[in-house]
């Protein structure tokens, strides 16, 4: 019962991505693993295909960044506080290189998860009907369900080669801990043939063990784990750290021309060469202020008040 | 009394969300009425959110559908499938959402503006995508749609149909088997439109004090009608718009100024503090 998956997160994308995967990222705004989408981008990894739910700059950075050939989504952009340019760009003018888009809705790309992580081919949803997105979509199909005869639209199991999922704590072994909104990670890593989990914090499996509902990702699976605080930023954790707004509005104007956006590349994603060193650069000042903004009012309650 | 036309579209989308709803806020505008409404004449209404929350009654305004917020102070903290589950499955009363593009039966694009000579994989225009739009538009039994009155955005005919309105008109939505009740009302700017139990096209029900029948047709891509018995919107009351201001200071949705400035670190930091002060004055 202790078997020790904590690795790099070099180690890690070394490992476990190869060029041409079917990559699902975890989080929605909150919990999106952008740490993990810098790794992706230092090491070049490349014809990615992105399985996502609605994303905002763990996608769309990978888009800028030339690595994604194919996107199966509901909704990619920049939430809050502008469009997503990278986005627009690689699909209207190909550059850096065209992606090629399937969308589907939330709901179904979340009945896809969860196909994947039954083991079964398919789930019927009830929504597009009527719709455009079926149309241009063929894996969409529609059907007369069998036993009373309404109309239902079956998509495909979700089965992404890796996932990355950042989560406020897990042990050693890899049983993950969600604090807040949980989006589709608990199908999502159990859809995946291989998961990379990033945390907030490690902690004993003693202390996971005090409260066993908070565990939404049982180790058997995961593959790595990697502790990475501030693994979202400048996005937020529940919990943890809020958003970092001021540095998310500087990377969208420098993604207003494919030349800016590399130029922001250059300064924060490929001049350090371990995580530890872009948190430097952003400087502990500015890191314990986000913390301090989600944890004076928000915090996940210590077990021992009840 | 003077107030901005974001002010009045905040206002009068509150207004149609009803005291004990289960209310799906979509992001935009949808994110601060619902908590306006909810702290002034619908205190029992549960705001659900997409990525899992529900029921929060957090020390900040989210500013999206899945941020730290919607799950503080909340009832429920899960999964995003669920949720949506729980509006097909008919447990949602009424969701708010925005949309970039409509046409007369009051079906939403946020895919693409496809353009002449352009196509679906190369548009004209990429837009983000539905999100859980279509899911809403599909499901829910009364849909409240939120966007600006402006030039083609008002269209006799869309590139694409991502969440059905009435989709080509009376029978459609019960022969493609969606369950909701179709858009209740689209607020606008300008106006408030609603749809024909008839013959469901979209018509001209309210307008905005001093906003003219002319003006808005001039905006509306079809030969809009009119109601027969058309009326003014009452503006916002000061308690609203005071309310408004303390759960939204930073303007996030009242105004794109204050979160577009280019802004130092240190003023994001001062501002925000102040954030959490002003809604804990409400809870």
């Amino acid at each position: 019962m202790s078997i020790n998956k904590v690795t790099t997160l070099t180690e890690a994308v070394q490992g476990l991505v190869n060029d041409g995967d079917t990559i699902a990222l975890g989080g929605i705004l909150s919990r999106e693993p952008v740490a993990c989408s810098y790794e992706l981008i230092r090491q070049h990894k490349k014809d990615l295909t992105i399985i996502v739910d609605s994303h905002d700059e763990s996608v769309e950075l990978l888009i800028g960044a030339g690595l994604v050939k194919k996107v199966e989504s509901a909704y990619i952009w920049v939430g809050v506080i502008g469009s997503g340019l990278n986005f627009r760009r690689a699909v209207e003018k190909g550059i850096p290189r065209h992606v090629e888009v399937e969308d589907y809705t939330n709901l179904a790309i979340g009945m896809r998860f969860l196909a994947g992580a039954l083991g079964v081919p398919f789930m019927p949803v009830l929504s597009m009907s009527g719709s455009d997105i079926p149309k241009y979509n063929d894996k969409i199909v529609s059907m007369k369900d069998p036993y009373k005869g309404q109309q239902v639209n079956l998509v495909p199991a979700a089965e992404p080669d890796v996932a990355f999922i950042h989560v406020q704590r897990a042990d050693k072994m890899g049983n993950a801990q969600i604090w807040g909104m949980l989006a589709n990670d608990v199908n999502i890593a159990r859809a995946a043939k291989k998961v990379i989990l990033t945390c907030e914090e490690i902690i004993p499996t003693s202390e996971i063990r005090k409260i066993p509902n908070m565990t939404q990702i049982p180790h058997y699976c995961v593959d790595a784990v990697v502790e990475l605080p501030f693994g979202a930023h400048p996005l937020g954790v529940a919990g943890y750290y809020w958003l970092d707004t001021p540095f998310r509005k500087e990377w969208l104007k420098a993604s207003k021309s494919q030349e800016g956006f590399d130029a922001w590349l250059e300064e924060w994603v490929f001049s350090w060469d371990t995580f530890e060193e872009y948190l430097h650069k952003l400087g502990s000042d500015r890191l314990a202020k986000l913390r301090k903004l989600e944890r004076d009012n928000y915090r996940i309650p210590r077990i021992e008040n009840y | 009394m003077n107030y901005s036309a974001q002010e009045f579209m905040v206002s009068a989308c509150s207004r149609l969300i009803k005291d004990n709803e289960c209310v799906f806020i979509g992001v935009g505008i949808p994110l601060l009425a619902g908590v306006v409404a909810s702290k002034i004449h619908a205190p029992n209404s549960v705001l659900i959110y997409e990525a899992g929350g529900i029921g929060a009654i957090s020390r900040r305004l989210p500013w999206s559908i899945s941020d730290n917020a919607t799950t503080d102070n909340a009832l429920v903290a899960t999964e995003l499938w669920r949720v949506l589950g729980d509006v097909q499955r008919g447990f949602v009363d009424v969701a708010v959402i925005g949309g970039a593009q409509i046409d007369k039966f009051g079906n939403l694009n946020t895919t693409a503006i496809i353009g002449p000579d352009k196509s679906y994989q190369k548009p004209q225009t990429r837009l983000p995508g539905s999100g859980g739009a279509n899911d809403l538009a599909s499901s829910a039994k009364r849909l409240l749609i939120i966007m600006r009155l402006e030039n083609r955005k008002f269209v006799e005919k869309l590139d694409y149909i991502t969440s059905p309105g009435f989709l080509a008109g009376p029978g459609c939505r019960e022969k493609a088997g969606l369950k909701g009740g179709g858009p209740e009302a689209v607020i606008t700017n300008k106006c408030i439109f609603r749809f024909d139990p008839l013959t469901k096209e979209m018509y001209l029900d309210e307008l905005f004090p001093g906003v003219t029948i002319e003006e808005v047709r001039s905006d509306v891509g079809w030969d809009l009608k009119i109601s027969s018995d058309i009326k003014i919107v009452e503006p916002p009351t000061e308690k609203e718009i005071e309310i408004m201001h303390k759960i939204d200071p930073l303007g996030v949705v009242l105004g794109r100024k204050s979160i577009q400035e280019n802004q130092s670190f240190e003023d994001y930091y001062q501002i925000m503090k102040k954030c959490y002060e002003s809604m804990a004055l409400l809870i």
